[in-house]
C-alpha cells in the first residue's frame, strides 16, 4: 500500500470521525472515491445522501427517531394482517371501499416489485442470500411474507389411485429443480428486504408507486449498508436504505414520471442536454450517431434514469456512486460521465477523470 | 392465500349457466388456486375455471365427461393438509386432514368435529340433486382465505337473488366461530 494511498485513508478516516462532518470537505473527498473497507463508503453515503446531518452529537438522536418511524409504518402499511379487518367485508366484494379492494390494487404494484427484485443483481449471489437481519415477525410467521400475496404457484398435491378394492395408493406429486430467487425457508433473502422497502415506497407514494427501474437505483444502495463490516448499522442497513432511497428519489424522480418526460427536468429534456454535450465534446461521435440515426433512446436513456447501475459490474457502480452521490444537482456530473462513455469502455476510472474534466 | 372452492356445476344438464350475480363477482386476479369437488360436466366449464386461477385442482364426480381426474386428492396449503373428494362416502378415514372437502349432496355445510373442519361447498348453479329430502337448493360457494394457522371461511349464497355473505374462522387446535351477517 503506498504511503499516498495510506495518508488519503487516513485522512478520510479523520474526517469522518470528527464531530462534525463538514459535507463540502466529504464530497471533495468522496468524489475521488471512498477508501474500501471498515464502513466507510455506508456511512459516507448516508451523509452525502441527506439521511445524517454533519453534527457528529446528533447522529443517534435522527436515527432512534427515524428507524422508529419505520418500525412504525411497516406496522401500519406493511405487516398488517387483512384477515382482521372489518367482518362485514368479503373478497369479491365488489364495492370500491372495500379494503380488499385495495389489498388487490397494491397487489398489482407488488407483483410488478416481485418480479423485479427477483433479478437484481444476478452476477453476484448477495441478493438471493439470507440476510443477517431479518424482520422478525416475518421470519417467526407472524407477518405473511410480502411474495405470497403474488405468487403463481401450483398447490402441492397428490391424487389417490384405488385398484379395485385393493390398497389405495398415494402418488407423489413431481418435484421441481430449485430457482436461484427462492425464498428461503428460514430467515429472509435480501431480495424479500428489497421487495417490502420498495413495496412501502409505493405505498407511500400513491402517486408515482412503483416504476420498473427504481430496483436498480436502490439495488447499489441496499448493498453498501446491508454488507457494512460493523453490525450496528448493518443491522438497520433496512431502515436507513428506505431512507436514503427516499431522498434519492425526490432529486431524480422527475425520470420517473411519465408525465413530465417532456419537461426540462424530465428524461427527455435530460437526453437533449446529453446530444448537445456530445455535440460539442466530440462531433465525431455525434455525427456518426446522427448519420446511423441512432437515438439517444436507445441506449443513454437507461444510462441516464438507472444513473449507469446496469452498464458496470456493481464494485465499478460503486465507485460511480461516490462520485455522482457527491453531485446534488444528481445530473451535471452524471451527463458528464456518459459523455465520457462515448469512447471504448475502458478503465472506470479513466472514465471518470475524462468527466471530472469535462466538468472544469 | 384465497382459494375458491365449488362444484356440482352440472352444466349443461341440469343448468344452463353459473348464476349471474355469482359470475360477476368471480373476476380474474384475485384467486390464487381452485378446488373443484366435480360434475362440472364438460370441458368448458373447466376452461372458464382455469380463466380465474392457473392452478384449478379437480376430483371426479359421476357425471364428469373427464375420466382422467382422480377420485381423491390430497393438497397442502401451507400448514394445512386439505382432503378434495366427490362423495362423502368415499373418504378413507386413515388419512390424516386437516380440512376435508366433498360435494355431491348440493347442501351447504361447514363444521367442526374433533378438530377437523369439514367443508361442503354446496353447488354453485343450485342444481337438482336426486340425494336428500331438499330437491330445491340455494346456489352457493366458498372461499377460503388461508393463513398461518387460521382459514377464514366465506360462504356466498344466493338467497332470493341477494348475495348473502357468512364468515366462519377454523383454528388449528381451536374452535370454528360463525358469525353471521
Amino acid at each position: 500500500m503506498s504511503d499516498a494511498y495510506k495518508q488519503r485513508v487516513q485522512e478520510f478516516d479523520d474526517l469522518l470521525n470528527s464531530t462534525c462532518v463538514d459535507r463540502e470537505k466529504l464530497k471533495k473527498f468522496a468524489f475521488e472515491g471512498i477508501p474500501e473497507g471498515a464502513g466507510r463508503r455506508s456511512l459516507s453515503w448516508r451523509i452525502l445522501l441527506n439521511y445524517l446531518p454533519e453534527e457528529r452529537s446528533t447522529w443517534n438522536g435522527v436515527l432512534t427517531q427515524q428507524r422508529k418511524l419505520y418500525q412504525q409504518f411497516l406496522d401500519e402499511m406493511i405487516l398488517v394482517s387483512h384477515s382482521e379487518k372489518i367482518v362485514e367485508d368479503h373478497p369479491l366484494n365488489p364495492n370500491p371501499e372495500s379494503h380488499w379492494q385495495s389489498f388487490f390494487k397494491d397487489n398489482e404494484v407488488l407483483l410488478q416489485i416481485d418480479k423485479d427484485v427477483r433479478r437484481l443483481c444476478p452476477d453476484i449471489s448477495f441478493f438471493s442470500q439470507g440476510s443477517t437481519h431479518p424482520n422478525v415477525s416475518v421470519v417467526k410467521g407472524r407477518a405473511e411474507r410480502l411474495h405470497q400475496r403474488v405468487q403463481q404457484t401450483r398447490l402441492n398435491a397428490q391424487t389417490i389411485e384405488r385398484k379395485g378394492l385393493g390398497m389405495s395408493k398415494l402418488s407423489l406429486s413431481k418435484k421441481l429443480a430449485p430457482e436461484s430467487y427462492a425464498p428461503l425457508e428460514d430467515g429472509e433473502a435480501h431480495w424479500e428486504i428489497v421487495e417490502r422497502i420498495l413495496f412501502l415506497y409505493a405505498k407511500l407514494n400513491p402517486g408515482q408507486s412503483y416504476v420498473q427501474g427504481m430496483n436498480e437505483i436502490i439495488g447499489p444502495i441496499y448493498y453498501v449498508f446491508a454488507s457494512d463490516s460493523n453490525v450496528e448499522w448493518r443491522e438497520y442497513a433496512e431502515a436507513d436504505c428506505f431512507f436514503c432511497f427516499t431522498n434519492l428519489m425526490s432529486d431524480i424522480r422527475d425520470f420517473f414520471i411519465k408525465t413530465l418526460d417532456e419537461a426540462e427536468t424530465g428524461i427527455n429534456g435530460l437526453m437533449i442536454r446529453f446530444m448537445n454535450q456530445v455535440k460539442i465534446q466530440d462531433p465525431k461521435v455525434h455525427q456518426r450517431l446522427t448519420d446511423q440515426d441512432i437515438k439517444p433512446q436507445f441506449f443513454a436513456f437507461r444510462w441516464l434514469t438507472l444513473m449507469l447501475s446496469q452498464e458496470f459490474d456493481l464494485p465499478d457502480v460503486l465507485r460511480i456512486w461516490d462520485s455522482l452521490l457527491c453531485d446534488e444537482t444528481r445530473r451535471d456530473f452524471l451527463l458528464a460521465v456518459c459523455t465520457a462513455m462515448n469512447y471504448p469502455f475502458t478503465d472506470v476510472q479513466i472514465i471518470l477523470s475524462k468527466a471530472a474534466s469535462l466538468m472544469a | 392465500m384465497l382459494v375458491l372452492v365449488l362444484g356440482d356445476l352440472h352444466i349443461p344438464h341440469r343448468s344452463s349457466a353459473l348464476p349471474s350475480k355469482f359470475k360477476k363477482l368471480l373476476v380474474p386476479g384475485r384467486i390464487q388456486h381452485i378446488l373443484c369437488t366435480g360434475n362440472l360436466c364438460t370441458k368448458d366449464s373447466f376452461d372458464y375455471l382455469k380463466t380465474l386461477a392457473s392452478d384449478v385442482h379437480v376430483v371426479r364426480g359421476d357425471f364428469d365427461e373427464n375420466s382422467n381426474w382422480p377420485e381423491q386428492k390430497v393438497i397442502s396449503v401451507g400448514s394445512f393438509t386439505i382432503g378434495l373428494y366427490h362423495a362423502l362416502a368415499m373418504i378413507n378415514r386413515q388419512l390424516n386432514c386437516d380440512i376435508l372437502i366433498t360435494g355431491q349432496t348440493h347442501k351447504f355445510e361447514a363444521y367442526e368435529q374433533e378438530n377437523r373442519f369439514y367443508v361442503n361447498p354446496g353447488s354453485i348453479t343450485g342444481s337438482y340433486s336426486p340425494v336428500g329430502e331438499d330437491k330445491d337448493h340455494v346456489p352457493s360457494f366458498i372461499l377460503m382465505d388461508i393463513q398461518s394457522n387460521t382459514v377464514v371461511t366465506y360462504v356466498y349464497q344466493l338467497i332470493e337473488d341477494e348475495v348473502k355473505v357468512e364468515r366462519i374462522e377454523f383454528k388449528k387446535n381451536g374452535n370454528a366461530n360463525a358469525e353471521v351477517n
